[in-house]
């Protein structure tokens, strides 16, 4: 039966091997004189030492079928979304993007009624807006200047 | 003594201005409301509002930083007894007999010996970090590289064998953390490393994006908002007081609390958390009845709460004079003074004496403020509670997308916090804690100079770690706890870990 620490455990090893993969053009350097691959290459080692330990001791965790899955299409709607405010965030600007990913969150995940998502996400953006211009923390501005 | 105390007086003078007085009480607050509220933990909001604090002097903006974590460790314990929900990790014990005293009508009395037994734990441990962190920093100052690279392998492993969670599952995250903090250019030879052609990620990852990824958005990609359910115990301004039986009943607990609490911050790993287990099982095991925890014991709620805020104090010890993060939290607070241009460590205490000292007074005035905010203001916290989740969430995600592109106006930085959100959700799902991977990319750099240079100063030879008598100690104790790691390992012998789930599993049942 396959657990969660063999998933994990060869993950980390992948992930290792990647390493080295994508470590050949580094130089390893000599142990007088370490290189940029030296470190590393010793944790790419370890990386894999370890998820090796993992997968193999990994008799005792949960059953990798048991894992809840449930919340999935939550968090791939969360992450659509806010992944779309991203790409235009820079492009547009703060006040017109994130009233609308805040809108999008209660509209198509929370199911709230228009009106009232429409209320909260405008006032607390300018909230937000008005917030941070006061702290002087830098915020993106669209093509209308805002 | 003199000298401690002088400085002492001179931390005063800073931290009693009102300019720094405003930040440490925002601090305060907002920490409060961080751990009140469930889902958003003490990492997730220093992170988030670390950009606030661009337009504030270094010494206001980690006065207000450190406010917050603090501030989390009194307010996590509001939820917990009120609600039967940790709003911070370290009150899970606190959910037992806490929720159970509220159900038996004594909800304000254990909000008051949770409030009071935090503020003495926090104030003894301040005591102790006056005392002992400028004696450490002097000491640390004659560290060389192989002395900090020996440091830095204890303070890893020490972490793993500490985590609650496996040594290797724990040991993997970080040396994960330790492989991201390899991106970007090397300082020692300029080769750009692992950063596929994109030049922000020259400077490496930004610890920012990275916590605020793994504890803020991957915890709400886990959180669908059916599942948070707001049923909260009302307590009233009259009932806080408790009675003088409950008086009676904490004292012991509160102390015993206080300093358990303290040896375990200033050891590396989830200080604050492992110590409210610690204490709870301690104060199960002294008490004369046993039978009356998990039934509403003034000691489970004592105790646990008085070890969590006096660990969050010890963890500044070896961040202060060592420049060591002992967690996620001291971790993005060494990253908050660096944004600040300031480096902790052993030469904070000589080259920025008002900041070293302003921070710890300020710790002094702020476990009042916490004192004199958790007790009248509890109402108002409670009313926080009646936020539907479904609200506060898409708000959450504003202020992360908002902070972290804050920091270097980059918005790279923000798709390596979607990336980082998503990570951290497919972590919790293989039950990896992605805490020691935070803290691996922070000490990363740090790791791989002193470790080269060490290299370089002994002209290859290994052996410099073990020539030296601060490195040789040190990796004697690395080895030590490595060697008992793996007697339990091969050999199937249960460790601290499992005595500690089997006595949890007990107390539960």
């Amino acid at each position: 039966m396959i657990r969660t620490d063999h998933v994990s455990g060869a993950l980390f090893v992948l992930g290792g091997l990647l390493v080295f993969a994508m470590s050949g053009d580094l130089p390893f350097g000599s142990l007088s004189f370490p290189g940029a691959g030296f470190i590393p290459m010793i944790i790419a080692s370890l990386l894999i030492l370890i998820g090796g330990l993992l997968a193999v001791g990994g008799g005792t965790s949960e059953p990798f079928r048991d894992v809840d899955w449930s919340d999935l299409p939550h968090a791939a709607m969360v992450t659509a979304i806010t992944a779309g405010a991203i790409a235009f965030y820079d492009s547009l600007g703060f006040l017109l993007v994130m009233p609308v990913m805040m809108f999008a969150l209660l509209v198509i995940i929370e199911r709230k009624s228009l009106i009232v998502a429409g209320v909260y996400s405008v006032s607390i953006s300018l909230m937000t807006w008005w917030l941070f211009s006061a702290l002087r923390a830098p915020m993106p501005s669209g093509p209308f200047g805002f | 003594m003199e000298t401690t105390i002088d400085s002492l007086l001179l931390g005063f003078s800073v931290a009693l201005q009102p300019s720094v007085l405003i930040y440490a009480f925002i601090g305060c607050l907002v920490g409060t409301l961080v751990g009140v509220l469930p889902g958003v933990g003490p990492l997730a909001g220093i992170s988030i509002l670390l950009p606030i604090t661009f337009g504030l002097n270094p010494t206001q903006a980690v006065i207000m930083l450190a406010g917050i974590y603090y501030g989390s460790q009194y307010g996590g314990s509001t939820t917990s007894i009120l609600m039967r929900i940790p709003g911070e990790a370290s009150s899970v014990m606190t959910c037992i007999d806490g929720y159970a005293m509220a159900r038996k009508g004594r909800a304000g009395a254990a909000l008051c010996i949770a409030a009071v037994g935090s503020f003495i734990a926090g104030t003894f441990a301040l005591i102790v970090l006056t005392v002992v962190a400028p004696p450490l920093a002097t000491f640390a100052v004659r560290f060389g590289p192989p002395e900090y690279t020996a440091l830095l392998v204890l303070g890893l492993i020490f972490l793993s064998y500490m985590s609650s969670t496996s040594l290797l599952r724990t040991l993997l995250m970080a040396v994960t953390g330790l492989m991201l903090g390899m991106i970007g250019i090397d300082t020692m030879t300029g080769h750009f490393r692992y950063a596929f052609d994109i030049p922000e990620l020259g400077d490496g990852l930004s610890i920012v994006p990275v916590a605020v990824g793994l504890f803020g958005l991957g915890e709400i990609l886990s959180t669908p908002s059916k599942n948070i359910v707001a049923d909260v115990i009302r307590v009233k301004l009259r009932d806080l007081l408790p009675t003088r039986k409950e008086w009676r009943e904490a004292s012991m607990p509160i102390a015993r609390g206080s300093v358990l609490g303290f040896l375990v911050g200033i050891i590396p790993g989830s200080a604050h958390v492992i110590s409210s287990f610690l204490s709870y099982a301690l104060e199960r095991r002294v008490a004369k009845n046993k039978d009356e925890f998990g039934k509403g014991a003034v000691a489970g709620v004592a105790g646990p709460e008085s070890a969590n805020n006096s660990a969050s104090t010890g963890a500044f010890v070896p961040m202060l004079a060592l420049g060591l993060p002992t967690g996620p939290v001291t971790a993005v607070l060494i990253g908050a003074l660096a944004i600040h241009g300031v480096a902790a460590g052993p030469q904070l205490v000589n080259e920025h004496p008002d900041i070293f000292w302003g921070f710890v007074a300020s710790m002094y005035v702020g476990n009042l403020m916490l004192l004199l905010l958790n007790l009248p203001l509890v109402g108002l916290f409670v009313s926080v509670l009646r936020i539907p989740y479904a609200y506060l969430y898409p708000l959450i995600i504003m202020f992360c997308i908002v902070g972290v592109y804050a920091v270097n106006n980059s918005i790279v930085d923000v798709w390596i916090m979607l990336i980082m959100g998503v990570v951290g959700y497919g972590l919790r799902k293989l039950s990896l804690d992605p805490a020691p991977l935070v803290l691996g990319l922070v000490i990363a750099p740090i790791f791989e100079m002193s470790m080269r240079q060490s290299l370089v100063m002994s002209n290859g030879d290994y052996l410099i770690f073990l020539q030296r008598p601060v490195s040789l100690i040190l990796i004697c104790i690395s080895a030590g706890l490595l060697a008992l790691s793996a007697y339990s390992f091969f050999f199937g012998r249960k460790d601290w870990r499992s005595n500690m789930a089997d006595a949890e599993a007990g107390e539960t049942k």
